[in-house]
């Protein structure tokens, strides 16, 4: 009995590992030199040499006159920060937001508002990017109730790709995930 | 004692074609491969480079024991360096340098003092000098009689963060060794080849009013925009034959799903969910696989193109953020620690949507991003580990990963 069973998982084994052999290489009769040759017959083979263009992004960049007022009135909105995983607004992120819509309503008044969602460093992947945006969602939804106009609002995520702080400290990902106020003319 | 036998038999039968199983080889069992220099190529740096990635690549084929000390022998003979009897298989190359510029190489594989196998290979440019020996790889594993590992000839491309909201994009061969910056200076993220062929690919760029889907031509290098959204403007895949695009984009701030068909621009919305869905990969022509956090988590969901069912794919983990199909297998990425406020592992698992078994890919650090080969022979990641970024790839019939670090800068996705 016992060896039958011994048996059985040696042939089980034998055949689950089966599919991992492989095959002994098959090589055609070597005594005929001529027919040997003629099977190893040698292509050259060219390896393509093209990927060699270089593109530059930075050449549809431009300066623009009103960076020096937009830099002063970006440093007067306070970023709003959140949670691990979420995007949800708490009260105290309400009274930020409530005072950039003022300065949005006022000095602002004349510049379109891009907010930028970002991420803490857990993830380079398409989800991280999506809560970098409903980050901004949520901080544009927030405005809109503050009497923001909705057309004025822009928004885009920058997912983790743009921390302010690179510690590996929760201090440090608390700080990354945040949705940033930038104005544009 | 029948009956026994009878379900011994059926499991056996049942996983012997399942990559969920793990098979694991012996290293002794492996044939022996010795490789033996003949090159005429008078640059030694050069042929040492050479030599060192052919014993990468056969490394990575995992069919032999390779011996990693470098021989030198006249080319032309088809004996064997007397130290190297013994071996199985003895690889022979010589590299030469060409009138103009570039090089050719020699190879043969010689077993018993016979020639099994000889190709030869001319290249104009040197820095490509790691396509030859992933060539080389390929040919010997076709001689080997094993699956066509394809993939090893095809070329990553990855963007690379290098500063807050600076990228550059990067077209490199498997192990990295290789590397031209095609697009530099500003930040573009997200680049996704156009098809199989791999002479043009598409990207995301945030150097726009709003984030805009780019298609570049490798060979001219000329750029089209294709596609704009508000908030958020990815290429998540591409179907087998380049003709429709899985698009995720948020026109209204809410980032969902899209088709876009190449050829007429039609765009069509295949989700609508209001909280996030996300990558979307193509398991085949009609049905995705694709992140959700639909039940307040990120997890693993399937749809058909066709109706608005959905389906859960992964029970176990409570933040699955990311996944690649290929067919009834996915392999998605898992966040293995609960922390908010502590370093975090994630790791690949792979799953088959025809049983229950989950097959833990890797062990430690922060593993990413997973990208399935067409073939489904080896799967492709994005790993960070000590501030050290790598692409590491796994060869799933062989139960081996292999690491391949970057020298500066962080992945932040690839494709291949």
């Amino acid at each position: 009995m016992k060896k039958v069973i011994i048996t059985s998982v040696a042939i089980a084994l034998l055949l689950l590992t089966g599919c991992s052999d492989k095959p002994t290489p098959n090589i055609s009769d070597t005594s005929d030199s001529s027919q040997a040759k003629e099977s190893f017959a040698v292509n050259t083979e060219t390896i393509s040499g093209d990927n060699t263009a270089v593109i530059d992004e930075n050449a549809n960049i431009n300066a623009d006159s009103n960076e020096m007022n937009m830099a002063s009135l970006e440093n007067k909105m306070q970023s709003v920060y959140f949670a691990f995983d979420k995007f949800t607004i708490n009260t105290e992120m309400q009274s930020k937001i409530a005072a950039g819509a003022k300065i949005a309503n006022s000095a602002a008044s004349e510049f379109m508002i891009k907010l930028e969602g970002n991420c803490d460093e857990w993830g380079s992947d398409e989800y991280n990017f999506a809560l970098g945006l409903k980050r901004a969602d949520a901080v544009k939804k927030a405005l809109i109730a503050e009497g923001v106009d909705a057309s004025r609002i822009t928004m885009v995520s920058y997912g983790e790709s743009n921390p302010t702080c690179s510690d590996k400290t929760q201090d440090c990902w608390s700080e990354n995930r945040r949705v940033d106020f930038k104005l544009l003319p | 004692m029948k009956i026994l036998l009878s379900i011994l038999m059926t499991i056996t039968f049942a996983f012997a074609s399942d990559t969920t199983i793990q098979v694991i080889k012996k290293i002794d069992s492996l044939p022996s491969i010795a490789i033996e220099d003949g090159s005429s190529h008078n640059n030694e740096t050069f042929k040492m480079k050479f030599f060192k990635s052919l014993v990468a690549d056969l490394n990575v084929i995992s069919l032999f024991n390779v011996d990693r000390r470098k021989f030198n022998n006249d080319f032309d003979t088809n004996e064997v360096d007397a130290i190297n009897k013994n071996s199985n298989y003895v690889l022979k190359y010589n590299l030469s340098k060409n009138a103009a510029s570039g090089f050719s190489v020699k190879v043969k594989m010689i077993k018993n003092n016979e020639v099994v196998l000889a190709k030869n290979y001319k290249v104009s440019n040197s820095k490509k000098y790691v396509f030859v020996a992933h060539a080389i790889a390929y040919e010997i594993n076709n001689y080997m009689g094993e699956p066509s590992i394809e993939w090893i000839k095809k070329k990553v491309i990855f963007s690379r963060v290098v500063a807050p909201k600076k990228s550059e994009i990067v077209i490199a061969d498997y192990t990295l060794a290789y590397q031209h910056v095609i697009v530099k200076g500003g930040f573009n993220l997200f680049p996704k080849w156009a098809s199989k062929k791999q002479n043009g690919f598409y990207y995301t760029s945030l150097n726009e009013a709003k984030p805009t889907l780019k298609y570049v031509n490798t060979r001219t290098a000329k750029i089209t925009n294709i596609i704009s959204s508000e908030g958020m403007m990815t290429c998540s895949d591409v179907n087998s034959n380049g003709t429709k695009l899985l698009l995720t984009m948020a026109p209204k701030g809410q980032p969902d799903i899209y088709l876009y068909d190449v050829k007429t621009k039609k765009i069509t919305r295949i989700t609508k969910y209001k909280g996030i869905d996300v990558s979307g990969q193509f398991m085949d022509d009609d049905r995705i696989v694709f992140v959700s956090n639909r039940l307040g988590y990120p997890n693993i969901f399937s749809k058909s193109l066709n109706s608005n069912d959905i389906e859960q794919m992964v029970y176990y983990g409570k933040s699955n953020a990311a996944a690649t199909a290929n067919g009834e297998y996915i392999v998605y990425k898992a966040r293995e620690s609960s922390g908010a406020f502590s370093k975090n592992t994630f790791n690949l698992h792979m799953i088959s949507t025809k049983t229950d078994v989950i097959r833990r890919l890797t062990a430690s650090g922060v593993n990413e991003f997973p990208r399935f080969s067409r073939d489904g022979d080896a799967v492709l990641f994005i790993k960070n580990y000590k501030n050290q970024s790598s692409i590491g790839i796994i060869r799933l019939n062989h139960n081996k990963n292999y690491l391949f670090p970057l020298k500066y800068g962080k992945i932040q996705s690839m494709d291949w």
